[in-house]
């Protein structure tokens, strides 16, 4: 316990721990009505953190060239010892990193977080949601499976209805006229280096926002719920009387973390391959279309937007109208009320939304 | 008395619970980097004697390591290791000579594998074999 002692103290006269441990953990004060929803950021670090470890182990095994990658992945999951666990982490894991991406988005949307001053926070966590569901598409070529190749090449079609530019942007993204080994190398490199080091880097900025800017105050639980924002200085949004992260939210992000694992881990014992269909485990053909070859869950809403349209224009133009409305969002809903009960517009709009975006990817699976 | 000993029992609780994920982390982690049995690694190689000339020699891969058969000019046949005693590098055979050389740092050693010349401490290692219809089985 000396020796113990000693070496705290040679970090101490250093680092200030004591004071950095006030600062961050004891003394960082959290509204005295936080929820549960606040925690959904920490399960999002963790999921990525089990993504990077689970990755660079694939690596290990993993083999990208079209002639090697599909025996390369069936060999980690039916030889390399656990290599199956692995992977199944790193697929499901994929899928719970977008459905918890959305789930955080519609906290902060139904609490009124992203308004003045945390519009930056919200941007930020919009090119987020792009940069994953970009991972989430490239690593899906990578196996080279019939589902790979043929998912693939739907979506990277479907950027040819850009008019004028449309047919050499997907040439470009494919590395050749149609999906092939080209295509490979360039998401292999897109998939495994570029976008990690793009997420890591807005998730430093997103952190960063949220140190500077302070945490919002949730709309719940108070008589007056409006944005307490003035606009005319920065100023930090403290929480005087509010509860200390350490030891109270840190209970609350730890809890969530073992909830969202005994989700994580039901679904990989019970339903592993609920993200794989059948033309996942037969290797790529580039002369065989199978049939129904669908998205992932989370694009069938795309999918199917894209077919109802007359044009593909006009459904990518909706898709893209849509998608920056969100993105501007704090820009354009300006009013100070944060309570989603009292702001009756905003709840129609949001609620109609996604209820659209869930009847489209219904209708996307079964058409 | 009672609050002291719920804490002391959960601290317990949850610290197995730790110790028991963190064993099951690492028990699937350490299996999957383990370096594996090569299904491939031969445990026994035959050469044919006609591959082996007077004052030639043949490398070959026996059990994953490199295995060398040479054969001096008396026609004597013998079969080493062909890793160096000293840092590992794979020896080469100087058929004017008839010994072997270590190019990384200038060992040398007999056709027998014993150490003539630089920092090797022990002479090669020597394998066994048997000869029999004009084929030689090393291992
Ligand atoms: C890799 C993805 C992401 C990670 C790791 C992440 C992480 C976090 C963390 C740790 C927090 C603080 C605690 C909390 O409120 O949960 C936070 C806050 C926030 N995030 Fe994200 N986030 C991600 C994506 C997003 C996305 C897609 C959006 C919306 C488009 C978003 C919008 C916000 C906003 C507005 C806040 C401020 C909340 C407040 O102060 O009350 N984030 N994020
Ligand atoms: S390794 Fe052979 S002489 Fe050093």
């Amino acid at each position: 316990m000396a020796l113990f002692g000693k070496i705290y103290e040679w970090f101490e006269v250093r680092l200030g721990v004591k004071a950095l441990v006030e600062k961050q953990l004891t003394g960082y004060l959290l509204p005295r009505n936080i929820n549960f929803w606040y925690s959904m950021g920490s399960i999002l670090l963790v999921i990525l953190l089990v993504q990077v470890v689970t990755g660079i182990l694939l690596l290990i095994y993993y083999v990208p060239d079209a002639d090697k990658a599909f025996q390369s992945v069936n060999s980690i999951m039916n030889v390399v010892p656990y290599g199956w666990l692995f992977r199944l982490i790193h697929a499901i894991g994929s899928n719970m990193m977008v459905l918890f991406l959305l789930l955080h988005m519609l906290s902060v949307l139904f609490m009124g977080s992203y308004k003045s001053p945390r519009e930056l926070n919200w941007l930020s966590g919009f090119i987020l949601f792009n940069l994953v569901l970009a991972i989430s598409l490239t690593g899906y070529l990578l196996p080279w499976s019939q589902l790979s190749f043929w998912a693939t090449t739907v979506a990277t079609n479907s950027i040819g209805a850009i008019p004028y530019a449309g047919d050499f942007l997907v040439e470009f993204l494919r590395g050749g006229k149609l999906v092939g080994p080209p295509t490979l190398g360039r998401f292999f490199a897109v998939h495994v280096a570029l976008l990690p080091l793009a997420i890591a880097a807005l998730i430093g900025l997103h952190l960063f926002l949220l140190e500077r800017i302070g945490v919002s105050t949730p709309p719940f639980g108070l008589s007056d719920t409006k944005n307490r924002w003035q606009g005319n200085a920065f100023r930090y949004e403290a929480h005087p009387d509010g509860i200390p992260f350490f030891p109270n939210y840190l209970l609350q992000d730890l809890t969530s973390i073992a909830l969202y694992f005994g989700l994580f881990f039901a679904v990989l014992s019970f339903a592993p391959t609920l993200f794989f269909t059948r033309d996942a485990f037969v290797t790529a053909n580039p002369f065989q279309t199978p049939a129904h070859i669908k998205p992932e869950w989370y694009f069938l809403a795309n999918y199917q937007t894209l077919k109802i349209f007359p044009s593909e224009f006009l459904g990518l133009l909706v898709q893209g109208i849509a998608m920056t409305l969100l993105a501007i969002l704090p820009f354009l809903d300006r009013g100070s009320e944060k309570h989603p009960l009292k702001r009756p517009l905003f709840l129609v709009c949001a609620s109609g939304g996604i209820a659209l975006w869930i009847a489209l990817a219904i209708w996307g699976h079964y058409s | 008395m009672q609050e002291t000993d719920r804490r002391k029992f959960l601290g317990f609780a949850i610290g197995g619970v730790l110790v028991a994920a963190a064993g099951a982390i690492t028990y699937p982690l350490y299996k999957y980097l383990a370096p594996r049995k090569r299904e491939d690694a031969r445990q026994k190689v035959v050469v044919a004697e006609t591959d082996v000339p007077v004052g030639g020699a043949k490398f070959f891969e026996l059990e994953g390591r490199t295995a060398v058969l040479v054969r001096k000019s008396g026609g004597a046949l013998i079969a080493l290791s062909a890793v160096c005693t000293h840092l590992g590098c794979v020896v080469q055979w100087q058929q004017d000579k008839e010994q072997f050389l270590c190019p990384c740092h200038g060992g040398q050693f007999t056709a027998d594998g014993t150490v003539i010349a630089g920092p090797p401490p022990r002479p090669l290692e020597i394998i066994p074999f048997t000869v029999s219809n004009g084929s030689i089985t090393v291992g």
